[in-house]
């Protein structure tokens, strides 16, 4: 535990002496987006005025996802570069599983405070706020926010360690652009139903249910996905990612 | 005897072959032993199998089959615990970039549980010994390779380990560099910690290493003290003999009363260029350079080049290879 709690430190020092350069990077994109579609659009009234309210927890949960995902794999992509830095984690006294893990738990951190950052700096942004649904449930956003984060860390710890640092380019175009576009982000769940049965193939998609869970946290008075199938998803593919991406990493570090 | 430091027996480590590539195997059954407070080396060239020992022992590598017990600790069962009594300075320097040296080595002391008074100071003191200090608020990556290696040393010990292994430690750096490590490694030895060092130097093993393993192709070929390996070559001196000659050379110094064995070198990177490498263990006695040279000069050789040498690791090394080693 001592080990495990020293390299999580170091990980946040780090991360804390690169706040300013870590966030302007994770944020830009959502408040460009909400200046655009959540700003300027409604009131050229050439987007609904509804729309504000789905898109808020969705860009939420992209915010989340991007962090997470980059929490991971860039400290990752270090960790197994030419010297090897990882190494100097794997001789600590801890499990490698253990090492995984705290990357997991570091980007998680990461990803938090990335939505709890993103979310009031938008609300700020948007076009008359006051008439629309967001009223945020506190007591539900933190846990929830909390197991998004790790979450979008395990799937970045499954990229990190399946993917050569040289393709990460790719994987933003062709794993995460579509992920985004595709993750109810944009349109809530419950609306698939146009789409029939396949509205439950969305549900492969984990970020489905990190927007869903931000809509019920944020604009709990959308409609959005019952809290058992929302826990079960966040629970299960966090778990389910974590395996997997451990499982790798070790593979990938331990010869 | 007491317990040894370090144990490997009958050690293999096979990686798995792709779908292009066949299964490749980097350690064939090596077996050896390191007393507390020795200095041992393992010596050989690249690819010999050192590094993926090294690894093995270290955790790094997962052995293919064989035991490793570092201070009676199984480090494939009990891996964390034989982690606390191992440090490794590794080929790759692989300082933490995004730390400053003197945090390199403070959160390694955090990484092993150390209080914070005990790695401050020992941060502290560890710079001071290995000339680091006026260094320690600078990143990593801005040091010069010497430099970069003793930091890389002193991270080894700040959790006071009892068993420091070093990967070829002086690769790359300049004769300075690597002098003044030598000099630290010394001091260190000294002091009662264990060392196992890889290298393919000869002189480094030679000057540094009580007991020395030659490896080859994953195989120990020999093991011994320095001044023993030396003394199982035939003859007491070497001459070397290069020469450009029409008519075979060897059976005529084959007959020259003093010369216990002659062997042919194949020695690299000098092409085509029709000259014989020829190495004669020898008793050195009087006129017996006269006798080579006369005899060389009746067989019609042009003689290039020779001389007479007390014997060296890299003829042991030869003499067990038929070559020389690769760079």
């Amino acid at each position: 535990m001592t080990a495990f709690m020293a390299l999580l430190r170091r990980d946040l020092h780090v991360a804390a002496r690169n706040a300013p350069l870590l966030l302007t990077g994770t944020l830009t994109q959502p408040i460009l987006v909400v200046l655009v579609f959540g700003n300027i659009l409604p009131r050229l009234h050439l987007v609904a005025d509804e729309f504000r309210t789905v898109m808020l927890p969705g860009l939420m949960s992209i915010t989340m996802m991007m962090a997470g995902v980059q929490g991971v794999l860039m400290p990752l992509a270090t960790d197994l570069s030419g010297t090897r830095e990882v190494d100097e984690r794997l001789l600590a006294p801890i499990g490698v599983r253990g090492v995984a893990f705290g990357r997991v738990v570091a980007g998680a951190i990461h990803a938090a405070v990335a939505g709890l950052v993103a979310l009031p700096v938008m609300m700020l942004l948007m076009h008359r706020l006051a008439g629309s649904d967001v009223r945020p449930d506190w007591v539900a956003l933190f846990p929830l926010v909390a197991l998004c984060g790790l979450l979008s860390a395990a799937f970045g710890l499954t990229l990190g360690a399946n993917v050569e640092p040289r393709f990460s380019g790719l994987l933003f175009a062709v794993v995460l652009g579509p992920m985004m576009l595709f993750g109810c982000a944009y349109y809530p769940w419950a609306a698939l139903t146009v789409l029939g049965p396949l509205q439950y193939v969305f549900l492969l998609n984990p970020l489905v249910f990190m927007s869903e869970a931000m809509r019920l946290a944020v604009t709990p008075g959308t409609p959005h996905m019952p809290l058992p199938l929302l826990f079960a998803g966040l629970a299960g593919f966090g778990f389910i990612l974590t395996l997997v991406g451990s499982r790798a990493f070790e593979r990938r570090t331990i010869l | 005897m007491s317990e040894p430091a370090l144990l490997v027996e009958d050690l293999v480590k096979t990686y798995p072959g792709g779908r292009k590539d066949p299964a490749v195997e980097a350690v064939g059954g090596i077996s050896f032993a390191v007393a507390p407070g020795e200095f041992f080396g393992l010596l050989g060239p690249n690819g010999a199998g050192k590094s993926t020992t090294l690894g093995c022992i270290t955790t790094l590598v997962r052995p293919s089959a064989g035991r490793i017990l570092v201070d009676g600790v199984d480090v494939v069962r009990r891996p964390a615990e034989a982690k606390r009594r191992i440090a490794l300075v590794p080929q790759n320097r692989n300082l933490d970039r995004d730390l400053t040296v003197r945090e390199v080595l403070t959160y390694h002391g955090r990484y092993f549980g150390l209080p914070a008074a005990e790695r401050e100071g020992r941060a502290d003191r560890l710079l001071e010994e290995l000339q680091v200090a006026d260094k320690a608020h600078a990143k990593p990556l801005t040091l010069s390779g010497g430099m970069q290696q003793r930091v890389l040393i002193a991270r080894a010990l700040m959790h006071d380990p009892k068993l420091l292994l070093l990967d070829e430690p002086t690769t790359g750096l300049d004769p300075q560099a690597r002098r003044l490590l030598w000099d630290v490694l010394k001091a260190l030895h000294r002091r009662g910690l264990t060392l196992i060092l890889t290298t393919h130097y000869m002189e480094e093993a030679d000057r540094l290493c009580q007991r020395l393993a030659i490896v080859d192709h994953g195989r120990i070929l020999t093991m011994d003290t320095p001044a023993a390996l030396k003394k199982t070559l035939p003859g007491g001196e070497i001459l070397d003999l290069w020469v450009r000659a029409e008519a075979p050379l060897r059976p005529r110094l084959e007959t020259i009363e003093g010369v216990a064995r002659i062997e042919h070198v194949e020695s690299h990177g000098d092409g085509d260029d029709g000259i014989e490498r020829l190495r004669l263990f020898v008793d050195s006695r009087d006129g017996l350079l006269d006798r080579v040279l006369h005899e060389t000069r009746g067989a019609g050789a042009d003689v290039r080049h020779v001389s007479l040498t007390p014997p060296s690791l890299e003829d042991v090394y030869i003499h067990l290879t038929g070559k020389e080693l690769r760079e």
